[in-house]
């Protein structure tokens, strides 16, 4: 143990003064952050428009007194003049580009409900539901005309509502089937956290394979192991670069959790995020980093030169992205078949777990525990199997193993 | 001085179904140089790779004096692998240090050790730079460093002139006959002859896995200080034999190579050639161990005859 902890330091240090992976390791999060305001700040720059200049043709006088107070509660972006122009005067003393509309209020309109309004070709679609809000003031008018008591007003302009509830099938949650979170937030946070831990782990546990590889190549692997075991080495490296990724987390964090806090500051983000189940949600991405860890370095020493690794090198080095297929039916139903068989296979476990556990109120514990048992033997499983292939193969120079060879090490 | 670091006992090994170690035995000493020496694929590698556990022998015993039997004790040997290299985007002094970390030798005193080491090879200054930098040569010597950082009782190395050219040689050769001199046992392998013959104490050569010659270099120089005798000129083959201290002769067209009995006069064996024998050239020299070497290498009689004629 002591030995590994040395390699861990050494893979530690040796990345940490790696200019690649510093920049990566701060690049991301800008990336990041990059991608997550550009959208909404050029779309936000684009829909910025400029306000309508409405002339409102007032000859009925209803205008200041009973609209304009209702239309300056609605905050509507109107420049608001009220002169008496015709349309063809208006038309004429319109300007190239500009965002404007006439609203003709004279007796008749306000008598029939009738109201025309003329726009510009320039004036906002938007301009044609604002309007609408005029209706009501308007209506008010024609009521108060036609003599109408306060009382008979209020019942006339009440309309009739519609309200909406949503009833829930609450308390009949059966054999760990949950439902789905109503406010969701409060357990995508905790879930996204354990997401990025998983996923920044795997990816600094792909490093481990290129370190792998690279010792191989380089020919260093047999002065290192005449000073400790195979096996030193290989848990070294796998400590290392857990380190490493845990320090890619740390600083993203860093950077991420202030900017999500200024961004959505409207959620108590770190109120959702320290909760007991994110403890559960760590475990469950530490416990697929070793997986994934144990398969790379296994693989790594049977790897010297990536250009002519052959497809079954490459099939495994997919397998960290197989959640990827099963993340749109988990999104539809997070308790569905897809999610359940995506539960149970160890190489899916991890991230299929974090997806529906972030997702369902009630989690399925057996099923849970069931897949935590299945990761757990696996881990040990691919560990063992990793630790053969190691010891052998990142002693073989000048070629990469064959698939029956490994298979043979693996027997031997 | 001759205190036994390490007994290498009838060793044996197959990859697949061939046998590449034949019951290989020797020791290796306190302050002494044992070469071990052999063509190409005669079992040098695999002999080492088994002492430093990185290969599992099918027989035989390792043993290191005051250990426990299969037991390595790998942070008092240093080992320069002969397929070798080093990570190539780190500083020298980070490799060297991490090294000596690996056989948990005090950091401070490895830095000092790597400082003066540098410049003692001709690489001060470039304990900052990393090995891309440095030519083939340099980084074999970075490599050799790397093996002695922590001050080995037991120093293997595995082909270490391999790809120097003469000047590094001599200074290699310097430094391990320091070290020796200093009192690390050393385990070498090479394929020059030459080279070892004027360093080595020791030496056990192996051809196909098997020990062809071994023993102190001065048993070993006794047995094969003999002469031969080349002689350029028509000559019957059966008068050649009958000369007395003659032991066998090998001719190819005109010219005939006489071997001679080992503990013969070279003056008097002259004087005594009959005057019938025709000579055109006339050489008389010693057979090198370089010449056995090749002729093990080769598969030619010679050793074994000399072998059979002087065991």
């Amino acid at each position: 143990m002591r030995n590994s902890l040395k390699v861990a330091r050494w893979e530690f240090k040796r990345n940490i003064k790696n200019k690649s992976f510093i920049i990566s390791l701060f690049l991301t999060p800008v990336l990041f952050i990059l991608f997550a305001t550009l959208p909404s700040l050029l779309s936000g720059s684009g829909s910025e428009e400029e306000p309508v200049t409405v002339s409102v043709a007032d000859s009925s006088g209803v205008w200041e007194e009973q609209v304009e107070p209702y239309i300056a509660q609605m905050e509507l972006d109107w420049d608001v003049t009220v002169a008496a122009t015709s349309p063809e005067e208006w038309q004429s003393s319109l300007e190239e580009d500009e965002s404007a509309a006439l609203i003709v209020l004279d007796e008749a309109a306000v008598r029939d409900g009738q109201v025309t309004y003329y726009t510009s070709e320039e004036t906002p679609n938007s301009f044609n539901n604002d309007i609408q809000l005029l209706a009501q003031p308007l209506q008010q008018i024609s009521l108060q005309n036609a003599g109408l008591t306060e009382e008979q007003m209020a019942v006339a302009s009440s309309g009739i509502q519609f309200n909406a509830e949503e009833l829930s099938t609450q308390g009949s949650a059966e054999s760990g089937t949950g439902q789905e979170s109503s406010t969701g937030l409060e357990g995508i946070i905790p879930g996204a956290f354990a997401g990025l831990i998983l996923f920044s782990i795997v990816m600094t546990g792909m490093m481990i394979f290129q370190s792998a590889s690279q010792e191989k190549k380089e020919k260093v692997s047999e002065i290192i192991l005449s000073s400790l075991t195979p096996s030193d080495l290989m848990q070294g490296k796998i400590i290392g670069y857990f380190w490493l990724g845990m320090l890619q987390v740390g600083l993203w964090l860093v950077f991420a959790l202030p900017f999500a806090i200024w961004r959505f500051n409207e959620f108590p983000i770190m109120e959702y995020l320290l909760v007991p189940e994110l403890i559960l949600l760590i475990v469950i991405a530490l416990i697929g980093y070793l997986l994934f860890a144990a398969l790379f370095v296994g693989l790594g020493a049977t790897v010297e030169d990536i250009s002519s690794t052959s497809n079954f090198q490459g099939m495994i080095m997919m397998l960290p992205f197989t959640p990827f297929i099963l993340i749109g039916p988990i999104l539809s139903d997070p308790s569905g078949l897809a999610a359940q068989v995506g539960t149970f296979i160890p190489f899916t476990a991890p991230a299929v777990l974090i997806m529906r556990l972030s997702m369902l109120e009630e989690w399925p514990w057996i099923e849970i525990s069931i897949a935590i048992a299945v990761l757990l033997i696996s881990v040990w499983l691919v560990m063992k199997l990793a630790g053969k292939i190691f010891e052998v193969g990142i002693l073989l120079y000048g070629k990469n193993a064959s698939f029956g060879e490994i298979v043979k090490w693996v027997r031997s | 001085m001759s205190d036994t670091v390490l007994t290498v006992q009838g060793l044996q090994k197959s990859f697949k179904n061939q046998q590449v170690l034949h019951d290989v035995s020797f020791t290796v000493k306190k302050g002494e140089i044992t070469a071990l020496l052999g063509p190409n694929g005669a079992g040098k590698s695999t002999t080492i790779r088994s002492i430093m556990g990185i290969l599992y022998p099918d027989q035989g015993a390792i043993h290191f004096t005051g250990e426990k039997e299969g037991q390595i004790p790998k942070h008092k040997i240093g080992y320069l692998p002969e397929e070798r290299g080093l990570y190539k985007n780190v500083k020298i002094m980070d490799i060297l240090l991490y090294f000596a970390e690996l056989k948990d030798y005090p950091l401070k005193k490895a830095k000092e050790r790597a400082l003066s080491y540098l410049k003692k090879f001709g690489l001060e200054g470039k304990d900052k730079v990393s090995i891309e930098e440095l030519s083939k040569g340099m980084g074999q010597k970075v490599q050799f460093i790397a093996s002695i950082i922590h001050e080995p009782e037991l120093l293997i190395l595995d082909e270490p002139f391999s790809g120097l050219d003469p000047v590094s040689q001599e200074v290699f050769k310097e430094e391990i006959r320091l070290l020796a001199k200093n009192g690390t046992a050393i385990l070498l392998s090479a394929h020059q002859m030459n080279l070892v013959e004027e360093m080595a104490d020791r030496l056990i050569m192996l051809h196909k896995g098997k020990e062809v010659i071994s023993g102190t270099m001065d048993e070993v120089k006794k047995r094969y200080a003999s002469f031969k005798c080349t002689i350029n000129g028509q000559n019957d083959k059966q008068q050649l034999l009958s000369i007395p201290g003659v032991t066998r002769v090998e001719q190819r067209e005109h010219i005939s190579v006489l071997f001679l009995n080992q503990d013969l006069n070279p003056t008097e064996w002259i004087r005594s050639l009959p005057s019938t024998i025709h000579i055109e050239e006339f050489r008389l020299d010693r057979i090198s161990l370089h010449e056995i070497f090749i002729d093990v290498a080769s598969d030619r009689t010679l050793s074994a005859e000399e072998e059979k004629s002087y065991a």
